[in-house]
Order: C-alpha cells, then structure tokens, then sequence
C-alpha cells in the first residue's frame, strides 16, 4: 500500500533531483538545448564567483536572524500562556491567523508597513517620537539592514508555529518537578534553563529543524519585498539560483548551486538533529 | 493545570496586560491591511500614513476583482488546492496505514525519505517538472501544478497520518478481520472512521501547502493555470503604486483561510504539535 506514495516522490521529486544533478556536470545552452560534459566546471565557477559565495552567506544570516529571533519570541509568548492557563486560548487563536496566510501576502503587507515615507511603521515610529522624520529608517532601500527587513514577514508569520509548538511541549512539563524546585527556593531563570529546557529539548529540536530548513528555502517572502535587491543585499541562494536559470539562461551553473545548496541544507540538518536532539543519548 | 501557572494577583494582571500589548502588535499588521483595503485609493498611499481611513468604500474590492485573471485566478487556485488535496490524502492514507501496520524495515526508511523531501528547495525540482509537463502535453495545467504541490504536501501528510495511524491500537484491524473484513476492508469500515479528525487536519495542511505555495506556481504557470499568488506578485510590478487594490486582493485570498482557522483551530493545532510533542 505504500507504493503509490513511494512512486509518486520517486517520479516527481526523485527523477526531477537526479536531472538536475546530473545537468550540474553540463555545459548547456538555453534554447536548443546543446549540451556538452564539463565536469565539475560549474561547480568551480559558482565557488569562484562573488554572487554564490555572498547569497551562500546571506542565506545563513537570514536564517540565523530569523530562527533566532522567532525562538525567542515564541519562547517567550509560550511561556506568557502557560503562566495564564486555559483562560489565555482566545490569545492564542489570534496568534494562529499569521500562520495561514500565505507568503506573498505576508511579503507584499510588510512592503507596504516598511514602505519609506507612507509606511505606517515609520510614521508610528515618528508619532512616538522614535523618529523625527518618516524616510529616516529605509527598512528596504537601505543595503546595510535590507536582510533584516525582508526577514521581519517570515519572523511575523511563523512565530507562532514556535510558540504553539513550545506550548504544547510546556503542557507535558511535570508540574511536581517545577513545584519541588520552587520549594527549593529557585528563581525562575533557573527552573528555566535547567529544568524547562533541557525537558523541551527534543521539541525545541523538531520546532529549529523545521523552521530552519524553511527559512533556508524562503523564496517568495523576499522576491516580492525586494527582489533581491538593493544591489544584491538580500539576494540568497533561492533567488540567485532562480535567476542563473531563468532569468540568465545557465541551466548547468543554476544546477551546480543548486545541488551545492541542497547538500549544505542536509548537511546542517543531519549535524542539527544530532547536535540538538541526539535521538535516543539520554532518554528513549 | 500544570506547575508553570503564575497564582499572584499582581502579576497575573501584569502578564494579562503583557500578553495583551503583545497581540495587538501580532495582530496589527493584518489588522491595518483589513483597514487599508477600505480606505479610497488615494489615502492608502497619503503622507503622513494614517491608521483609519476617512470613509469606508468597496471601491478597491470593485477594481480588484476587475483586472483581468483575477477571478479566474480565484478559479485555479482553488481547483488546483482541492486536486492536490485529494492526489495528497489517497497516496498518504495507505502509505501511512501500511507503515503503522506491517511495520517493515522499508516504512522506516520511507519515512526518513519523506522527510529529506521535505527538505528539497522547490527550484531544484521545479525546473525539471518543467520539461517532464512539457513531454506529458500538461504544461500550464491545474492538474500538473496541482501534482506539483503534491510533492509538498505528501510528505507531511505521510507524517501526519502516521501519528494518527499510531494512535489506534491495532487490536481494532484484528477485530474487524475475525468478523471478516480484508485488510483493505478493515482500513475502510473501522480503522478511517476513527482517525477522521487525523484525516481533516491532513487535508487542511496540504489544502493550505497548495493555497499559498508560489514558486512551483510561478515556474509551472503561464496563463490558464495561473493562481492568485502570482497575480499578486505580478500586480505589483504592473501597477506599481495601486496599493488599495492590492491590499484588497489580499485580503480576499486570506479570507478562506481565516474561515478555515476559525473553524478547525483546535484541528489545526493538534496537527501541528503533534509529531513534535512525541519527539
């Protein structure tokens, strides 16, 4: 009963990855579509050009940036729930909404929130005295934080899958442990990070793997904030990738980064669960 | 409750306003697109930014509707979120009812192949789904993006509906088979009847995987199978300072999804903390 699912991800995902795997090792022109062996040719033009190497390293930052700031967050709202009990759920359904909505929605609002002199963001930011003027922050154009503004939406809309994950990890916290530790006279920094946590580890590690292999991938979130621009400086692996094939018509070179950016992802994953989760070290 | 409940009345009151102040920052941005979507084209776009506008019109629901594919837009997406649902839940349900229950060392792995899936950027297979719909003569198809998002969603269905699967105990097939029931029989009359919510929350995730899913959208789509992410996307380098119907569109195609939150909240977080939890 499985082989229908198993022939399905093998004709659809399977088949597709080894072709372009295999397209890496070619020299191939757009239309026509003459093709000549080359080896590891593109491999070393994509290591040796600036564009692979900076969207490589954008890529990692955006990522970083989102994980760790939606772990926070969400740590933290997880934790506000559990200390309201039941009486906090109507809270947490209207955390869920962002969760829904698709990306490019979520990429094009915060466009609009960020925008320099109608965005809303820069005006609130002025009412309260934050800013003198609207176009004094531009979230966008500015080169130097533009990674950091097109990562705002992401962080925005999966958040919440961090705090719902955590919380309903919280709920399987023995209540007599935290009660005994109380006793004890322990702050709560300390029941947090070493009672709390460490019991949350493995939900801590599905929620950072998850969300770390999404935020790699994101593609859509930014193409519509900036495009990858201004001059490239939110330009990561997924759109550079995109644009080597579609818009610059290299199908070997778009297939060389790409298989390279498969196998750093898996890579990364592999060393993160067993970093993080070390299945079976220490319990089951 | 368990022993992370705070008791002093103070600060209860002080992490009833935090909590609070936090979700109207959350909610904010949607909040303020709703708002924006009725204000008059010309004061979504005023300086200084306003938070209310001045009157409440439709005029921006009126114009979004009315650019050319946008309905049909509505169309496609739609058929293509059910399709792929469908395609989504018939492959998943036996897979993940066969791994439950023969238990080989073949599910295993297939699970973990599921999951490294999971992890394949959608450009990398994207592009050679191109030219595999080209040979096939389904090119720009809702049938052939509808596989596409497939690809995403089974995976997690698999995962989803192995969770369920596991929580029924296997007594209940044994039963049905003393009374006669075929393997297939007893997965059908007994064993999906009970794992039903398992099986709502599954189609709600990969309704939702192809609902708002765009870079398959964007390579496998041209004309007739376009769906409304792409005509958002493409909106905003067309019309590049029409923010009201923009804002309107958008919202229009969160609409089912809030609907669908609302209704299947409970559904939807059960799904989504269940394999998790279990670690």
């Amino acid at each position: 009963m499985m082989l229908p699912a198993v022939a399905f991800l093998a004709v659809f995902v399977g088949w597709p990855l080894v072709q372009f795997v295999r397209d890496s090792f070619y020299a191939i022109e757009p239309f026509g579509g003459g093709r000549e062996f080359i080896g590891f040719a593109n491999y070393s033009a994509a290591l040796a050009s600036d564009a692979f190497t900076g969207a490589a390293w954008r890529t990692l930052v955006y990522t970083v940036i989102v994980v760790s700031l939606e772990f926070t967050l969400g740590l933290a709202v997880a934790l506000l729930f559990s200390a309201l009990g039941d009486k906090s759920r109507i809270f947490r359904t209207i955390f869920m909404y962002p969760l829904m909505i698709a990306p490019v929605v979520a990429g094009l609002l915060w466009r609009f929130l960020l925008i320099d002199n109608f965005g809303i963001l820069n005006e609130l930011l002025r009412r309260v005295g934050i800013l003198q003027t609207t176009d004094q922050i531009q979230w966008l154009s500015n080169p130097d934080i533009a990674l950091f503004s097109v990562a705002l939406p992401d962080i925005w809309l999966t958040t919440s899958f961090i705090t719902l994950i955590l919380f309903a990890g919280l709920q399987n916290v023995p209540g007599e442990l935290l009660e005994a530790a109380r006793i004890d006279g322990a702050r709560y920094t300390t029941i947090l990070s070493r009672i709390i946590l460490p019991l949350l580890r493995p939900v801590i590690a599905v929620a950072l793997i998850i969300r770390g292999i999404d935020a790699a991938r994101a593609f859509d979130i930014i193409l519509i904030q900036t495009n990858g621009g201004p001059q490239g400086s939110t330009e990561t692996l997924s759109l550079l990738v995109y644009r080597t094939l579609v818009r610059f018509g290299d199908p070997g070179l778009a297939s060389a980064m790409g298989t390279m950016y498969l196998l750093g992802m898996l890579l990364v994953a592999v060393v993160a669960v067993y970093a993080i989760w070390r299945p079976g070290s220490d319990r089951s | 409750m368990n022993g992370l409940v705070v008791r002093g009345k103070t600060a209860r009151t002080i992490l009833w306003v935090l909590l609070a102040a936090v979700t109207v920052l959350y909610g904010f941005p949607f909040v303020y697109l709703l708002l924006t979507s009725f204000k008059t084209p010309l004061e979504t776009i005023a300086v200084p930014a306003t938070v209310f506008g001045s009157e409440f019109t439709l005029e921006n629901y009126v114009s979004a509707l009315g650019r050319e594919g946008v309905v049909a837009s509505f169309i496609n997406s739609t058929v293509t979120a059910v399709l792929s649902t469908v395609i989504s839940l018939v492959l998943a349900v036996p897979a993940a009812y066969a791994i439950t229950r023969y238990r080989t060392p073949g599910g295993q792995v297939f699970i973990l192949v599921a999951l490294v899936c999971r992890m394949v950027p959608a450009i990398v297979v994207g592009v050679p789904l191109v030219s595999l719909f080209r040979d096939l003569g389904i090119a720009d198809t809702s049938f052939a993006l509808a596989i596409a998002h497939t690809t995403l969603s089974l995976p997690l269905s698999i995962w989803l509906m192995t969770s369920f699967f596991d929580a029924v105990p296997d007594e209940l097939d044994e039963a049905a088979k003393i009374d006669g029931c075929s393997r297939l029989g007893a997965l059908r009359r007994v064993v999906l009847p009970v794992v039903s919510g398992g099986v709502a929350v599954t189609a709600i995730f990969a309704f939702l995987a192809s609902w708002n899913e765009f870079l398959f959208s964007l390579l496998l789509t041209a004309v007739r199978a376009q769906t409304t992410p792409i005509v958002i996307a493409n909106f905003q380098t067309q019309f590049g300072l029409d923010w009201g119907s923009m804002t309107a569109l958008a919202a229009l195609y969160s609409i089912p999804v809030v609907l669908l939150t609302l209704v299947l909240q409970r559904h939807i977080v059960a799904g989504l903390t269940l394999g998790a939890v279990k670690g």
